[in-house]
């Protein structure tokens, strides 16, 4: 047996999409995005100038020990075995003339034993003369300390780095806290706001001009918004007034040609006729207003409503068609659907619904209802085919040619209510058995 | 017993004179507010049909005027407009019914029917056709001083037939009568022969004659 499950088509516009994040978390990113290569050049420029102070300050050590050491080589003699000493540090050995004038000062890369590897050296180099021999004077100093300089700059960079951004962040949060407040509080008016609250909205001045600007354009926005909406609202019952009264002068002149007892009963039933053809135009009329003013919504919920009510004094309204028909009516009531709802929409849905049931229903059918928290479900037997899912919720689409006097509008209706109330409505056709299901719409915050 | 129609369609106004008429009222007519206000103010009316929309006011403004003058007449307002908010408004100024049109004048004529009875007798009276005797206070029946047990639509069916008595009403006038307009009847009026059928079966148990007289592809006819 195919079942046919019809979801609704209505989908939500999704709210939190994937480059949408807090006003607050993108100042935040910006500034650190800003921050960050300006802490980078920070950091580099540092890096540059301590490296200059420390090459300075090493020159001027290096040409200081060369001071003491040419007054020490001046006090040894010639043949001093100081004048072959070779070390990585220190290295003096004879050179070919002529001295030079000032000592070349360079940085080198020289393996080092104790850190087995290649570390940076400054170097002092320069030839010279010690009475009438040449020598060249080599004197490194290690710059070891160099790496840990980086080290150090590095670290104090992330520090800052880290105290930025925990800055930013306070500092951000306490703005949005004052700043930004009229701008949440508006925005928190108009996420609340309801139709019928719109004239009536006011905002407070603020100190922001661009705040109060926002706010102006906000009301001016809803003030039209609601100025449209009336004038709808009055068309559709203009609408109706201008169908309904000649609808009335026709219906009632017939009922009185009715009481005309000179007519033969031929005529009275033609009359009979014409009046209840009258009548299922005003009724027609009538829903589609009543369709037109649900979806103007017209019919906003003023609190949540107890669907075990409902039902349950429909229950008793339909008492006596139930009984008429003889139908089997199973209630499995094992809590309270409690939907936000206008008290007429609730009333017209469980009344349309339940109609069905027992409109659509042969004689010593059965009706099962089912109602808890999560939802409302109608399930009734009944001799007509499946209603097709194309046509199904659709005005006009009859279930049944049978019954020529339904308008069709009842599950149009229905699904109207369903649609502007964040409900959602669901048909199986299972083995000569019509279920309706209305539960609330799961994906909504 | 006086009623003032204040309706600015001719021919419905027209329809509810001569309809009330027949049913022994004394009727009055006014196609606008102002003479409306006039006739109110020139003569004493038991009830007061006032349509909403009239040139030069509105129905509602009938009714605070009529409560202004400490009126005590019964005031039904009829408006195409199926508005709640008129609803509760009109009956929030002291009216005491509402109709929206089109309605039945066997309705009609019921609800005035009603409120009449409401008004003057404090619904302390009882209604007599003939050897029938209804109870409104206890909604309890007599036929021959001796009680009819009816169910609540068997008993709405006898006093709308009562307050309509020797007039043709449709099926569909006594299905919105007992109903509501809300349901959609679709076109099957098969309940409503059950419950006419028990009625007139109750009544002539009792010793009551058959006063049901079915009008043929119709509806009926209470005499």
């Amino acid at each position: 047996m195919p079942v046919h499950l019809i979801i609704s088509r209505r989908c939500m516009v999704q709210v939190t999409g994937s480059n949408n994040m807090k006003l607050l978390t993108k100042n935040t990113i910006w500034f650190l995005l800003i921050m960050l290569p300006l802490l980078a050049a920070g950091g580099i420029y540092l890096y540059q100038q301590f490296d200059k102070e420390l090459k300075k300050e090493m020159d001027e050590e290096l040409v200081n020990d060369q001071i003491q050491w040419l007054l020490y080589f001046k006090s040894i003699p010639d043949d001093s075995p100081v004048f072959r000493i070779t070390t990585p540090e220190f290295s003096i050995h004879p050179a070919k003339g002529p001295a030079d004038a000032q000592p070349l000062l360079k940085t080198i890369m020289q393996y080092q034993e104790v850190e087995h590897k290649e570390v940076p050296y400054r170097q002092l180099e320069q030839v010279i003369r010690i009475r009438e021999n040449f020598y060249t004077l080599t004197i490194r100093k290690s710059l070891i300390e160099k790496d840990d300089l980086i080290r150090n700059i590095a670290l104090v960079m992330t520090l800052a780095f880290i105290g930025l951004l925990l800055f930013v962040i306070l500092v951000n949060r306490l703005i949005s806290r004052s700043i930004w407040r009229p701008f949440y509080q508006s925005l928190e008016k108009m996420e609340k706001l309801q139709l019928e609250q719109m004239p009536h909205l006011t905002f407070p001045d603020t100190a922001v001009t661009e705040f109060n600007r926002l706010n102006e354009v906000l009301l001016n926005a809803t003030s039209r918004m609601y100025h449209d909406f009336v004038i709808m609202k009055e068309l559709t019952e203009d609408a109706a007034h201008e169908m309904q009264t000649p609808l009335a002068i026709a219906q009632n002149r017939l009922e009185l040609l009715l009481q005309d007892e000179a007519l033969q009963p031929t005529q009275l039933k033609s009359i009979a006729q014409t009046h209840e053809a009258l009548q299922r135009l005003s009724h027609l009329n009538h829903n589609m207003l009543f369709m037109a003013k649900i979806g103007n919504k017209q019919f906003m919920p003023a609190g949540n409503i107890s669907i075990r009510a409902v039902l349950e004094k429909h229950l008793r309204l339909f008492e006596e068609l139930i009984r008429d028909k003889d139908l089997m009516v199973r209630t499995d009531i094992s809590g309270d659907l409690s939907l936000s709802l206008h008290p007429l929409l609730a009333d017209t849905l469980i009344s349309n619904l339940l109609g069905n049931a027992i409109k659509y229903n042969y004689p010593k059918g059965a009706i099962t209802i089912q109602l808890n928290e999560q939802l409302f479900s109608i399930c009734n037997t009944s001799e007509y085919p499946q209603i097709p899912a194309t046509q199904l919720f659709q005005r006009f689409k009859k279930n049944a040619s049978v019954l020529e006097n339904s308008n069709g509008l009842g599950l149009a209706i229905v699904k109207k209510i369903t649609d502007t109330n964040n409900l959602k409505i669901y048909y199986i056709h299972k083995e000569h058995e019509h279920h309706f299901i209305v539960r609330p719409n799961p994906h909504r915050h | 017993m006086n009623i003032l129609i204040i309706e600015d369609e001719q021919a419905l106004q027209e329809s509810i004179a001569q309809y009330l008429g027949k049913q022994g009222y004394v009727c009055e007519t006014a196609t606008n507010f102002r003479e409306g206000i006039q006739k109110i103010n020139d003569a004493e009316f038991e009830c007061i049909i006032a349509d909403i929309g009239l040139p030069y006011g509105s129905g509602l403004d009938i009714v605070k005027e009529l409560k202004q003058i400490r009126s005590d007449a019964g005031i039904i307002i009829i408006s195409a407009k199926d508005s709640l908010e008129d609803k509760l408004n009109g009956l929030g100024l002291g009216a005491d019914d509402y109709l929206t049109k089109p309605f039945h004048l066997s309705e009609l004529s019921a609800r005035i029917n009603a409120l009449l009875r409401r008004k003057h007798f404090g619904g302390n009276t009882s209604i007599i056709f003939q050897d029938i005797q209804v109870i409104p206070a206890s909604k309890s029946v007599l036929v021959h001083q001796k009680p009819v047990e009816l169910t609540a639509k068997e008993y709405q069916l006898l006093v709308y037939f009562i307050a309509n008595q020797n007039r043709v009403i449709t099926k569909s006038a006594l299905a919105s009568h007992l109903w509501g307009d809300e349901y959609d009847m679709a076109g099957s009026y098969d309940f409503i022969y059950s419950h006419i059928k028990n009625l007139r079966r109750k009544l002539m148990d009792a010793g009551a004659p058959d006063y049901i007289k079915t009008v043929y592809g119709t509806g009926y006819r209470f005499e």
